[in-house]
């Protein structure tokens, strides 16, 4: 077995902690039952790991049995990633297609190889007619680099698929295709719904338009990224009281209500934003809230113009 | 010595577990109450109260005797009533409390009070700490410590402080036979060990029951309402509401405080009936602070749960902690808080 593969082999097994290692390796069905016994699993996990790679190599493991190994540790660690869904939407006009897996397997490896000479795709099958695919990226020139694989998961009874990687986003237009040139009546479109893996479709959510107009709205507002850390805002407000309700209250005061508002949280901006998607802040939320990271300030005096 | 029996705790216990069964009741009577509590929060409250005057009893009082209980921080309790009480067995009970406080330190439990063996328990009458005549008298329990150092002169540090009392109970004296005496308000500052012991001692003595009084968003509004629309000569601390928002993954506090000749502006402006608050009056008071906050940061605070108002008058925690800071609402914030009490206890 080469170098490079028998590290990969090494680092991936070494990533798996050891309260799972003997079910992630059952599972993986690749080691036989004498083999793993042969193993003193009460050793040092760096002495388990080299065991273990000492018997893939006895059993010529390919890059193909990394590939599921690797694959089986994301199956078990699938919460740790962060997946975007796609749905796929038919055409006008259109009838249901049956599904067959071999063929789409085939199909998607067959395109990504053809546009891309140095990739590794490899499939598992997995619950409800579901597919986990490993994808690892190269280029031209480069063997795929086995350490930053994308993964896509395709319920095949059902119009989406999540993907998971960090280097997606170059190579997002040509996993669409190879979803498309499989089924050549549909198209891909990314719904940033954010659903969770194991959704249910029968599942629905009843103000979904108005959910979605919020975190849009909240993500125009905060970005994509973290915020940076505050942990208070201070606003000293003098300005009238108004107020549509039962009219006349304070209606003839002159003066301004003195108030002092203080917000504070481990992370401030965090919260905020957890504001109206919980419903507790209407959106567009209020500049007085918003203008916390572009004024660059968190003292602030309000007073009617 | 006394002996002490099955119910008592074991010395293995923390001082947090052993808090927790201080406050599980374990005969049927005890258990009783707390299933009959659990049904309390149903029950509508009146609609209505009479806003806190200066109590006429207390005018006859020197104001300066409690003038020590103003300005601390409180934790509320509810007390069932006791049984077999007597004001005039004072000096026996600070004997027998002494002793089993001594005893619980031997065992290694009571560590936190004092450093040495040398403490003091004091029971105490609170002349004019009472709504009617009818009021039982209210009293006060002090541990002390005495410095053994013989270099110091023998100063006297308070390590703890508890008082009973019972401000307009009616409703629950009306309900005992004679050999109970109802103090359904406790309210201790010092050490949750020490509560803990003491607690265990009364109940054991006169098989009352304590339980924790917590204060809903409901009461502190109530609370927020009756004491902005007490008459103050001066204000000495702002109105201040506390927010704390349950949805965000990180935690969020909102204050809000209003300069408090405002809130009374706010208040006067929505009060209708003189001498008296209405619900309608507390909800629509509440709505324009809600309003007016909403108007600037279009957040929902009654989305939120409040968990602490604080005026001139005094102020409260949702997790039963009261500081009183006016000496002539005194009695009428403790009105409040006995209403609550008695509540939960029926």
């Amino acid at each position: 077995m080469d170098e490079t593969l028998a590290e990969f082999f090494r680092r991936t097994i070494l990533k798996i902690p050891m309260t799972e290692m003997m079910t992630v390796l059952k599972t993986w069905n690749f080691l036989s039952e004498n083999q793993l016994q042969t193993v003193n699993f009460r050793q040092r996990k760096e002495s388990i790991v080299q065991d273990l790679v000492l018997l893939c190599e006895e059993n010529r493991a390919s890059l193909n049995d990394a590939a599921h190994l690797d694959i089986i540790y994301t199956q078990f660690h699938r919460h740790q990633k962060i997946w975007d869904v796609f749905q796929m939407s038919k055409g006008p006009g259109d009838d249901i297609d049956l599904f067959d897996m071999e063929q789409f397997k085939s199909s998607f490896k067959k395109i990504l190889q053809r546009a891309l000479k140095n990739v590794t795709v490899s499939f598992k099958d997995a619950e409800e007619n579901s597919v986990w695919i490993r994808i690892a990226w190269g280029t031209q020139y480069k063997k795929p680099n086995q350490y930053k694989p994308a993964y896509v998961v395709y319920y095949s009874q059902t119009p989406y698929a999540f993907t998971s990687s960090s280097q997606l986003k170059s190579n997002l237009p040509l996993l669409g295709q190879s979803f498309e040139t499989h089924n050549s009546t549909t198209s891909l479109q990314e719904r940033s719904l954010g659903l969770d893996i194991n959704m249910n479709s029968r599942i629905i959510h009843e103000n979904k338009v108005e959910k979605e107009r919020v975190q849009r709205v909240t993500q125009e507002i905060f970005g994509d990224y973290p915020q940076p850390r505050l942990e208070f805002a201070q606003y000293k407000l003098e300005t009238k009281f108004k107020s549509d309700l039962n009219g006349g209250i304070l209606a003839e005061r002159e003066e301004p209500l003195r108030c002092l508002v203080k917000f504070s949280s481990p992370h401030l901006l965090e919260a905020l934003k957890s504001l109206a998607p919980a419903g507790i802040a209407d959106v567009p939320l209020s500049p007085l809230l918003t203008c916390i990271p572009n004024k660059g300030k968190n003292y602030f005096k309000i007073r009617d113009k | 010595m006394d002996s002490y029996d099955a119910s008592k705790l074991t010395p293995r216990q923390d001082a947090s577990s052993r808090l927790k069964d201080f406050f599980i009741g374990a005969t049927p009577l005890q258990k009783r109450l707390e299933s009959v509590r659990k049904q309390t929060s149903f029950i509508p409250t009146p609609p209505r109260r009479k806003i806190p005057q200066g109590s006429q009893l207390q005018e006859d009082i020197d104001p300066q005797k409690f003038a020590f209980l103003l300005h601390e921080q409180w934790t509320l309790y509810t007390l069932t009533p006791l049984y077999k009480f007597s004001y005039t067995n004072f000096k026996e009970y600070s004997k027998l409390l002494n002793a089993f406080i001594a005893a619980e330190k031997q065992k290694g439990l009571a560590v936190e009070v004092g450093d040495d063996f040398n403490i003091k328990v004091i029971f105490s009458t609170l002349m004019g700490v009472k709504g009617t005549q009818r009021d039982p008298e209210a009293f006060l329990v002090q541990i002390l410590s005495k410095s053994q150092l013989p270099s110091e002169h023998k100063e006297e540090k308070v390590l703890w402080t508890g008082w009973f009392c019972c401000i307009f109970g009616d409703s629950l004296l009306e309900t005992v036979s004679e050999d109970f005496t109802c103090l359904p308000l406790f309210l201790a500052n010092g050490t949750e060990t020490n509560t803990a012991i003491i607690g265990t001692w009364f109940q054991k003595t006169f098989d009352c029951y304590f339980c924790p009084l917590a204060i809903n968003a409901f009461n502190l509004s109530w609370m927020a309402a009756m004491w902005t629309a007490c008459k103050m000569d001066h204000y000495m601390a702002t109105t201040e509401f506390l927010w704390s928002v349950p949805c965000s993954p990180h935690s969020l506090d909102i204050s809000y405080a209003i300069h408090p000749e405002d809130a009374k502006a706010l208040w006067d402006s929505v009060h209708k009936t003189p001498g008296e608050v209405t619900q309608e009056e507390v909800d629509l008071f509440m709505d324009c602070l809600y309003s007016h906050f909403h108007r600037h940061f279009k957040i929902h605070l009654s989305a939120t749960r409040l968990v602490r108002v604080s005026t001139s008058v005094a102020s409260a925690h949702t997790d039963g902690k009261i500081k009183i800071l006016c000496p002539k609402y005194f009695i009428g914030v403790l009105a409040y808080l006995t209403e609550l009490a008695v509540f939960q206890i029926e």
